[in-house]
């Protein structure tokens, strides 16, 4: 973290707002995210942590303030929208995994029909993702016949193959069953030491202190924290983030 | 049907086969029949390939005009999803030899001078917007079957909507649709013999003609009924097998 100054910014958001009907979910949040940055976002649920994530390759649009990822403006434009999709990929709670398709055709169909690979070379690089997340012998399945800790190592996997810059993970092991969760994390841990840039929306606290670089806590639509792991797990500095850590320590 | 489950592309290649190889072949055992069937051997065969005629046209036009419909009626821009609506509403709400006889009626007299339609093709015409505006709402129900997740992935990986339409929505929600595309493409063979109506010589009208002239009905509207169950068996097996391969990777 020291060395933050020499890292490349990413991620800027600037006074991003968003509310859903009468419901405010972010209230002018501003945050800049480096290169190779891991950062774990916590918070109570309805907090807006999923959203802020969310905004960020606009499955959510922000109302108002400015997200600019790599230099691009995030907005309207669909050219600028496009090339900040193909930079940031996503892991979703539910996985969403493409049903109809094999495991490696859900490996092989973006980097064919965005970064136009050829079949050969999008098939050899899908097979080393999945060796990388150790589902080598499982390419020709379909989604439905895996456990839910591989199907979410198959969408890790898919993410990767678009070689993003930035990987956002959106509660990726909330939804699984509790022995299937470290084998995930077993591999976002590897990710994270890879040095690829991380944000990481997690209920997972052990993950969070031991992974990450940085910690910001969300309450109310706003980041209450932005600290290191250490600081925000030994000596929070909101009542709202003391109840939280209390709570949460006590679930285990 | 379980054989068209276990072999879905041998069944398919076998009904298609066995339909032409029919429809080609058909006039040589009832040329063995005798009279009034025999004679007639001809007559029949004519009539069989024009009832598949109108079929294969209405068919595949229909699944096109359900589709485009079908996604017009989900529409964000409303006057598309108006006129999508009034479209299924009027056809659904009138008869189809009513349409059949305004195509061949009325269409001529507001249609440019020197444009000729052959009786066929208004029953085709005819039949084809009759059978898309029910195939519409089955597109429609199997789209909004696909789960937005799917989309979300799809979108967050850099697929254009364009993209994300034609690789994972389309084949998600015609595996939900086609139960009830087939159904109203079996239908549609037996539809199609109201073209009588406007002299389309088609397998009913045949089976009209052949009796007329020899005052013997039930050998002819046997033979005829056994041609009708041959074609819908032929078609049946061809969506089942369809929707076998379309089936993979379903939880069941």
């Amino acid at each position: 973290m020291g060395s933050e100054a020499d890292l490349r910014p990413i991620i800027e958001a600037r006074a991003v707002g968003k509310r859903f009907g009468s419901f405010q979910a972010l209230r002018d949040v501003s945050a800049t995210f480096h290169e190779g940055q891991v950062t774990a976002i916590v918070g109570p649920s309805g907090s807006g942590k999923s959203t802020f994530l969310r905004t960020l390759n606009r499955l959510e649009a922000h109302d108002s303030g400015e997200i600019v990822i790599d230099g691009i403006v995030l907005g309207d434009d669909i050219r600028n929208l496009n090339a900040i999709r193909r930079e940031v990929g996503m892991v979703f709670q539910s996985f969403n995994l493409f049903s109809h398709l094999t495991v490696l055709r859900n490996l092989t169909l973006a980097p064919m029909r965005v970064r136009r690979m050829a079949k050969a070379a999008a098939e050899e690089k899908a097979m080393n993702l999945l060796e990388r997340v150790g589902l080598k012998t499982q390419a020709s399945k379909y989604p439905v016949q895996l456990s839910g800790g591989q199907q979410q190592r198959v969408a890790i996997a898919r993410a990767l193959a678009m070689d993003p810059k930035v990987l956002l993970f959106d509660e990726p092991t909330s939804a699984l069953d509790p022995e299937m969760v470290n084998e995930v994390l077993a591999v976002m841990r590897e990710l994270a030491y890879s040095g690829i840039t991380m944000l990481v929306v997690t209920h997972e606290m052990g993950f969070a202190r031991e992974v990450a670089d940085r910690v910001i806590f969300f309450d109310e639509g706003v980041i209450l924290e932005d600290t290191t792991p250490e600081g925000f797990f030994s000596n929070p500095g909101h009542e709202r983030a003391k109840s939280f850590l209390s709570q949460v320590r006590h679930g285990f | 049907m379980n054989w068209t489950r276990l072999y879905p592309g041998w069944a398919m290649f076998a009904a298609m086969i066995g339909l032409l190889l029919f429809l080609w072949g058909m006039a040589l055992p009832l040329a063995a029949l005798p009279a009034p069937i025999g004679p007639a051997a001809e007559q029949f065969a004519d009539g069989a390939r024009i009832t598949v005629g109108l079929t294969l046209i209405a068919g595949s036009a229909g699944v096109v005009i359900g589709v485009l419909a079908g996604l017009g009626k989900l529409s964000h821009f409303g006057p598309l999803r108006w006129f999508c609506d009034g479209y299924v509403w009027l056809i659904r709400g009138t008869p189809l030899l009513l349409q059949i006889l305004f195509v061949w009626l009325a269409l001529p007299t507001i249609m440019p001078e020197g444009v000729e339609l052959s009786d066929f093709t208004c029953a085709a015409i005819a039949l084809s917007l009759n059978v898309g505006a029910y195939n519409t709402e089955c597109v429609r129900a199997g789209i909004l079957a696909v789960p937005h997740g799917q989309v979300e992935a799809a979108r967050a990986l850099g697929l254009t909507p364009l993209q994300t339409f034609i690789d994972v929505i389309l084949p998600q929600s015609m595996r939900v649709a086609l139960p009830a595309l087939a159904n109203n493409l079996a239908s549609l063979v037996k539809d199609s013999s109201l073209a009588y109506a406007i002299s389309v010589v088609e397998l009913t009208m045949v089976g009209y003609r052949v009796q007329a002239e020899s005052y013997q009905p039930i050998p002819v509207f046997v033979t005829i009924a056994a041609i009708y169950l041959i074609l819908t068996t032929a078609f049946t097996t061809l969506t089942a097998a369809l929707e076998a391969q379309l089936d993979v990777g379903q939880k069941r």
